[in-house]
């Protein structure tokens, strides 16, 4: 049901932007923007900062992320980034480094 | 009314071959092609010419440009260098095309031929490996009109010095025309157009 | 990412890459693409889609916009509605009527005609 989805097997270099839901579970190096949802598989290696209405990042990512509604980092999910987010969660077994920010 | 022609595996024709009916080709042409019908040029076949008609479908071998009002297709074996240009086209597996390839979404171009004037029909017997020209030496602009390139065709053919009811009336072959004049475009008609290998394809590719 | 992948990436069709996509498995664009695709699998640009860039895949099928070179190992299908310009390599080709194509065939070929029995008294050539 996801609009846009990047597979296991694909890597995308560069800008990515999109109204639909956008589900990672690739490689993604650049930008990921999108008004719906945003979620990244456990097999994505993501260097981006990316945004997303809310953002579930299940595999290993290196950017900023805003989402104006949550973000989840999912168990054996990494993220190394700044969150900007009103709602935010960490899942035991997840890794996280950054700063929080929950004002919205 | 449509009829059919044959130009045999051992006949050369040197010059245009024009009709309203179909034509299968087994042997050689240098010249252009330009059918109301459907032209098939097997595969020891070969032109050294532009070819046009209702439908092309080609196992052999051409140097010139494909025009067609329906479709264009090259089968295995095909080898073609020069530009194709029909509503459809196929290149099979096996097919080997340099050129371009113009298709404008507009299915119905005219028919390639409507020269109907000059009833320049090839006759088979007096193609026997003689040179003679047939009996249409006119100069038969392959293919009107379709895409904007193809015009292309008849803008060259207008250019040339020739005189297309001169030698109409002449009814033989105009040898003495100053074939270089556009090496590299299509080979002007009745003259054999003495194309350098690689000189059509060249040109085309500067052309697209 | 050394997982062999056979999944099917899809581009929606608000979805927009500046950039390339390079990878294994399948792809079908339903947005906008400007950049070069290189994949080892089938790559469809859907109607309504778009890529500016060159494609590079197994095979390829184009009901939207190419606008690039396309370099195929297997067929190119260009399909009624489709806007091609560029250059085609694949192993076959095939453009429906109703597509609007001007693009350029490459092949690396001898076309050699053989030469022609010499006739008597000919002038010309």
């Amino acid at each position: 049901m996801a609009g846009t989805v990047i597979g296991e097997g694909l890597s995308i270099e560069g800008d990515v932007t999109s109204d639909e839901e956008v589900v990672v579970q690739g490689n993604l190096r650049g930008k990921l923007t999108s008004t719906d949802a945003v979620s990244i598989g456990p097999s994505s290696v993501v260097q981006a900062d990316i945004t997303g209405q809310s953002v579930s990042i299940a595999g290993q990512v290196v950017g900023d992320i805003t989402a104006p509604e949550r973000v989840d980092i999912q168990a054996g999910g990494r993220l190394v980034g700044d969150v900007k987010a009103a709602r935010f969660t960490i899942a035991d077994g997840a890794s996280f480094k950054g700063a929080v920010d929950m004002e919205v | 009314m449509s009829q059919s022609s044959v130009i045999g595996a051992g006949t050369i024709v040197r010059g245009n071959v024009e009709g309203e009916g179909s034509l299968e080709i087994f042997g050689r042409v240098e010249g252009d092609v330009s059918m109301g019908g459907e032209v098939m040029l097997g595969e020891g076949g070969a032109v050294r010419g532009n070819v046009s008609g209702e439908k092309i479908s080609v196992h052999g071998a051409v140097l010139g440009d494909l025009l067609a009002t329906h479709a264009v297709l090259l089968e295995r074996g095909a080898k073609v260098v020069g530009d194709l240009s029909a509503p459809r086209i196929g290149i099979a597996n096996g097919a080997l095309v340099r050129g371009t390839v113009r298709t404008e979404g507009e299915p119905a171009l005219a028919a390639p031929n409507k020269r109907a004037a000059t009833a320049a029909v090839f006759k088979p017997s007096a193609f026997a490996a003689k040179p003679v020209a047939k009996a249409e030496p006119k100069l038969v602009p392959p293919a009107e009109p379709v895409e904007e390139d193809e015009g292309e065709d008849e803008d060259e053919d207008e250019d040339e010095d020739y005189d297309y009811d001169q030698q109409r009336e002449a009814a033989v072959m105009p040898p003495a025309r100053p074939k270089e004049k556009e090496p590299e475009r299509r080979p002007p008609p009745p003259v054999l157009p003495s194309l350098g290998k690689g000189a059509k394809a060249k040109k085309k590719k500067h052309r697209d | 990412m050394a997982r062999p992948s056979f999944d099917i990436s899809v581009l929606g069709p608000s979805t927009r890459v500046t950039g390339r996509l390079t990878g294994a498995g399948s792809l079908r664009v339903e947005g906008s693409v400007r950049g070069d695709i290189q994949i080892s699998g089938d790559a469809e640009i859907a109607e309504g889609g778009s890529v500016e860039g060159n494609v590079t895949a197994d095979a390829l099928e184009i009901a939207g916009t190419l606008l690039g070179d396309v370099v195929s190992g297997g067929p190119v299908a260009i399909r009624s509605g489709a806007v091609v310009r560029g250059e085609l390599r694949g192993s076959e080709i095939s453009i429906e009527p109703g597509s609007r194509v001007s693009a350029r065939l490459v092949a690396d070929f001898e076309l050699d005609l053989g030469p022609l029995p010499p006739i008597a008294a000919a002038k010309r050539r």
